[in-house]
């Protein structure tokens, strides 16, 4: 028997106390008794609070691995998904879920009904369905959008925020038309649910979400102009800044679509293309994440870099589908919600099945009277805007708000809605080890297909303790949760995204499609995953030496190393001056510090924040595993304390060189021999090709009189120290190193073989007609690559009387020189296809009188 | 943005034929009608080009006609049949009656127009008051304002160009509940007597129109020369303000400075 046992803790379904005054999602299901909760509650209940603490705990590790929470900036590790996943899912049976679904179906032919007219006949408006000033006092309507021709619906993708009342109805608090976010949230708390409860998901009868993703893959291909079996599709992300930009690369990589920037297009001819190490490439459907003003400066917002110039044209002319179309984002104006009924009787004939959250538009002097009569029971939101900030609650302002809130709701009625709080439903939201009910919000998602619109069985749920954080924004709330629809017999299977296996396919061999931004990036990603290594090598050579047996003094190479350090930026250049050492602090207290210092411009740790940005700018062409291995090595240097002894940091940077070398592995086992593939070892070659430079001309230039522990260090550093001693056993002697770390082409670590791997690359990248002969690049890297070969290692290691090795000088020189160069030519030549843009409208209008 | 015909009760634009000519050659050239009911051609070069040259000539007929004096619709009367739909073209007024990107109504403006605004007034008095009032008023100075100077500043200033005046006014308007929208344009200019007519002396120009009521519909006038607009104002597109008709707008690739020269050139086929 255990002393001091603690007693188990009770059964956490059993043990879940929901407060009565709201509907709650297990208990108003039957709870324990009866209904869709009950086998689920009761397999959680059996394995019991630590096995479901280790779910959750093994659910967070995997969100963590999956980099979707990964986003390490210059400033700060900040987490970029909004929500941590909660493990147990909300559930719904498939009767209450039948019905909200066809309620949703509707809604969503209704909005296609309602945008088609706004920008096509408006009737609805001529009719005073709506109040025309929905369009004409609406700074958000672009006359532009109006009349813009679509393939097939106007709407493909939409959302539908939910909150669940009291009586257990449903109430949409607002609709997504433009480009709802969530998809690949949602997507994803499925995927990482299922993989921590797989039997409980299995035998559960839950829907499949798959089958909605490949409809909506369908549904885009088939406005390809073209090609419609095979088209381009693009996800235009407004880039990696936006919070869009994780779940755009996600859901580009499940879908296996390409993710592109503005400044990857380009219209030419009427058509819009991507931009290319290999050319211009149409595209044939651009799925679209950046606003609808934002997408054309030429015609829409001019000053504006996230779309392309000329895409209306090229609508126009009928050569690409934009889903959803430009203008979309007018029918999920909040000042539209009182009128869909209205709408739907106009169109269909019949009510909607789905209420609206009571909306008022104050533009209507009757709403606006019962407003202001009403002010402390609503909140009031933009009209014409999904805003993101909160909405103004009366309630939380002071009297002089209060009046100025009137006032202007007086003087610009047009421009509010006021809106009723909804009322929340609870569920069941592990947190700290057991079960709280917590309140809930829903956003669905639909496709609107040829056939009708097919729903995301389920949704992307938010939960939160308290209803008024949830009414924020839809990024808002504590936590997220799976959401499983489930029925009472086995459902069908429908898992993956793959076409049937029997289907034909057309093998290609490809790399050429690489946009020049991603290629850009995978360059500095080589490069700087290199001279982390270096960086690292560099110090952990020397905190070993310190760290052993001798005083600081005693340690003859020291001060070469230190040089060599001081030389990459890592430490400051005082530490390479003999006399000024002494003035400043140990040595033993400085370089441990220095690992973990962000604030240090060139330092190990900002070379890792550089290549986990530059990973991420190109994470739609990383694979899984390889961004699993770069969220390690972010994590590598991350959260130490304050005074770290020189044995940990060694630790710490032993696990940062296996991560380095698992990742470059990867590159080599795992990647294609694409132009994506070239660019990272360009990247690399270049830099490893500069930092070995770098180390010599620092340690070997000025020979010191005890060379031999001198050259252990440098062979360490350069992971040459195998080789080395297999070769000539304990004899260090400079020729023999000079020769195996500059002129011996079988060593991987030696100039000469990363100035051949250069070469061999730059002469693989596409050639352009113009440059038929050499381009700049070329002619540097040959020439480099010659002084090399050319280079005797007798003639490198031979020390003049002045004490000074000359020809290893200036050989060093002129590539500490020339590589700097090579990467521009490299960069100029094909990393910058875009020159500046600018606008011409000046004003034309002179006046006479 | 090319010419195209327009009908009004009390004046139109017939437009027979446009030869557009465009230097170095587009690639693309396409053509479509915008929101406002205004011609737009748009067009892409290619090639690397130091100059664009475009020309557009057209032949044009415009008619005036005067203003019948028996309709005195006040201007109370107009606003009030727009509220309650009881004008059977509000819908196309609708446009021109809220604020628009470069136009926002305000009590400052509102007020500034009660000078002429006065109850029970006819519309076209009331109007063209308001149009001698601006004229008098503000200083026509190029320098005062540019392209992106807002409407608020230039009735700050008292000064502008053309294009300030026809801003103000519309917000004039639009504040007391009057439709108004943005003319832009040519003028002609008449060379006085014994002089020969200048090439080129022709000009670019801006005014306004109002919405009238059903009888007299849109009705032009330019606050930059204080008159009902005549046979010499040839508009060529309409819009709420100057942002949705800029006569030309476009993007172009690559560095460097560029200057815009604009010219006009106006002569009558017939005399007439």
């Amino acid at each position: 028997m255990k002393l001091n046992s603690t007693p188990p803790a009770p059964p956490p379904f059993a043990n879940y106390h929901p407060k009565h005054s709201f509907y709650d999602e297990y208990l108003s299901a039957g709870g324990y008794k009866d209904g869709v909760w009950q086998p689920i509650a009761g397999y959680l209940d059996r394995l019991g609070s630590d096995r479901i603490q280790a779910c959750a705990a093994e659910a967070e590790r995997l969100v963590h691995q999956s980099g979707a929470n990964f986003q390490i900036t210059r400033d700060e590790l900040q987490k970029s998904r909004p929500w941590q996943l909660a493990v147990v899912p909300l559930v719904l049976d498939d009767q209450t879920w039948g019905k909200l679904e066809s309620g949703l179906q509707q809604r969503m032919r209704l909005l296609e009904r309602v945008l088609r007219d706004l920008l096509g006949k408006q009737q609805l408006l001529k009719e005073r369905i709506l109040p025309a000033e929905l369009l004409s006092a609406n700074p958000e309507f672009m006359p532009a959008y109006h009349e813009l021709p679509a393939r097939g619906n106007r709407l493909t993708l939409t959302a539908t925020d939910l909150a669940r009342d009291n009586d257990g109805s449903w109430w949409v608090t607002g609709d997504r038309t433009r480009a709802p976010s969530g998809l690949g949230y949602a997507l994803e708390n499925r995927i990482i649910t299922s993989r921590v409860l797989p039997q409980l998901i299995r035998r559960s009868n839950v829907t499949r979400v798959a089958a909605f993703f490949s409809s909506l893959q369908q549904e885009l291909n088939s406005l390809a102009p073209r090609m419609r079996d095979n088209p381009r599709v693009a996800i235009l992300t407004p880039g990696e800044h936006s919070y869009r930009y994780v779940e755009d690369a996600y859901l580009a990589r499940y879908l296996g679509y390409t993710l592109v920037q503005g400044r990857d297009l380009a219209v030419r001819g009427d058509r819009l293309n991507l931009k290319t190490l290999g050319g211009l490439l149409p595209i044939e459907v651009l799925w679209r994440h950046v606003s609808d003003h934002k997408c054309d400066p030429l015609e829409l917002d001019p000053s504006a870099s996230q779309g392309v110039t000329g895409l209306l044209q090229s609508i126009r002319s009928g050569t690409v589908s934009v889903a959803n179309s430009i203008g979309s984002a007018l029918v999920q104006m909040p000042a539209l919600m009182p009128f869909l009924p209205a709408a739907s009787k106009f169109f269909f004939g019949n009510d909607l099945s789905l209420p609206s959250i009571a909306t008022y538009w104050c533009g209507g002097a009757k709403e606006r009277q019962y407003v202001l009569e009403h002010l402390d029971d609503l909140v009031l939101r933009p009209a014409f805007v999904v805003s993101g900030s909160p909405p103004i609650n009366p309630l939380e302002l002071s009297t002089d708000a209060r009046d100025k809130l009137i006032a202007e709701i007086k003087a610009r009625p047009h421009h509010f809605v006021a809106q009723q709080r909804p009322s929340r439903s609870t569920t069941p939201v592990w947190h700290n080890g057991q079960l709280r009910p917590w309140h809930m919000a829903m956003r669905s998602f639909h496709v609107q297909t040829e056939n009708g619109v097919d729903v995301l069985p389920g949704g992307l749920i938010r939960v939160s303790p308290d209803t008024e954080s949830l009414d924020h924004s839809p990024n808002s709330g504590r936590r997220g949760q799976d959401c499983w629809i489930v029925a009472d017999a086995p459902v069908d299977h429908e898992s993956t995204l793959l076409p049937p296996s029997n289907a034909p396919i057309r093998l290609m061999r490809g790399g050429k499609e690489l946009p020049s931004r991603v290629a850009e990036n995978l360059y500095w990603l080589g490069r700087h995953a290199e001279r982390t290594e270096a960086v690292a090598r560099l110090l952990r050579t020397t905190l070993t030496r310190i760290a052993g047996e001798n005083p600081v003094e005693d340690v003859v190479d020291l001060p070469r190393m230190l040089a060599a350090l001081a030389a990459v930026g890592q430490i400051a250049p005082d530490y390479a001056i003999k006399e000024l050492v002494q003035a400043l602090p140990t040595l033993e207290a400085v370089l441990p510090d220095s690992v973990f210092d962000r604030n240090q411009p060139r330092g190990l740790q900002a070379s890792v924040i550089n290549m986990v940005e530059k990973a991420k700018a190109a994470r739609d062409r990383i694979s899984g595993d390889g961004y699993r291995i770069i969220t390690q090595i972010g994590d590598d240097l991350v959260g130490t304390a304050k005074n770290p002894d020189i044995g940990a940091t060694i630790e710490r940077l032993n696990q940062l060189i296996t991560d380095l070398i698992a990742l470059s592995g990867l590159g080599h086992e795992s990647m294609t021999r694409t132009h994506g593939w070239r660019f990272l070892q360009l990247g690399r070659r270049i830099e490893r090709a500069y930092q070995t430079s770098e180390l010599l001309a620092a340690t070997l230039t000025h020979p010191i009189s005890d060379e031999g522990p001198l050259l252990d260090s440098v062979l360490r550093v350069t992971d040459s120290i195998m080789t080395y001693r297999s070769r000539y056993l304990s004899r260090l002697q400079a020729t023999a190193a000079i020769d195996l770390l500059i002129t011996d082409h079988t060593n991987p670590r030696s100039l000469v073989f990363q100035l051949q791997a250069i070469n061999e690359l730059i002469a693989e990248l596409p050639n352009d007609s113009v440059y038929q002969v050499c381009g700049e690049d070329q002619r540097t890297a040959q020439h480099l690559l010659h002084y090399v070969r050319m280079a005797e290692p007798t003639d490198l290691a031979f020390t003049e009387l002045s004490g000074k090795r000359s020809e290893l000088s200036g050989l060093l020189n002129k590539l500490i020189d020339g590589l700097p160069r090579l990467s521009n030519e490299i960069t100029a030549r094909y990393l910058i296809h875009t020159g500046s843009t600018q606008l011409l409208n000046g004003s034309t209008e002179k006046a006479s009188r | 943005m090319i010419p195209r015909s327009i009908k009004q009760r009390n004046s139109s634009v017939d437009c027979k034929s446009i030869v557009t000519t465009i230097d170095p050659e587009p690639d693309v050239i396409d053509h479509h009608t915008d929101y406002f009911g205004n011609k737009v051609t748009s067009f892409s070069i290619e090639s690397l080009h130091q100059s664009l040259a475009v020309s557009v000539e057209s032949e044009i007929t415009v008619h005036q006609h005067p203003l019948p004096a028996a309709v005195q619709i006040s201007w109370e009367q107009v606003a009030e049949k727009l509220r309650r739909f009881d004008d059977p073209r509000w819908f196309e007024a609708q446009t021109y009656l809220h604020d628009s990107p470069r136009i926002s109504r305000s009590a400052v403006f509102a007020e500034y127009a009660n000078n002429s605004f006065l109850a029970r007034r006819s519309l076209i008095e009331a109007v063209s008051e308001l149009t001698d009032q601006i004229h008098h008023e503000f200083q026509y100075d190029t320098a005062a304002t540019h392209v992106d100077s807002t409407t608020e500043q230039a009735f700050e200033l008292r000064a502008g160009v053309c294009q300030d005046f026809a801003h103000i006014q519309i917000a004039c308007l639009r504040s007391i509940g009057l439709p108004a929208r943005y003319v832009s344009g040519y003028l002609r200019t008449v060379p006085k007597a014994g002089e020969q007519p200048m090439l080129g002396a022709d000009e670019s120009h801006a005014w306004i129109s109002v919405y009238a009521g059903d009888d007299l519909g849109w009705v032009d006038f330019d606050p930059t020369n204080a008159c009902v607009c005549d046979t010499n104002h040839i508009p060529i597109c309409v819009g709420r303000d100057y942002g949705d008709v800029s006569p030309m707008r476009g993007v172009a690739l690559g560095g460097g400075n560029t200057e815009l020269k604009v010219s006009v050139n106006v002569e009558s086929i017939r005399k007439g």
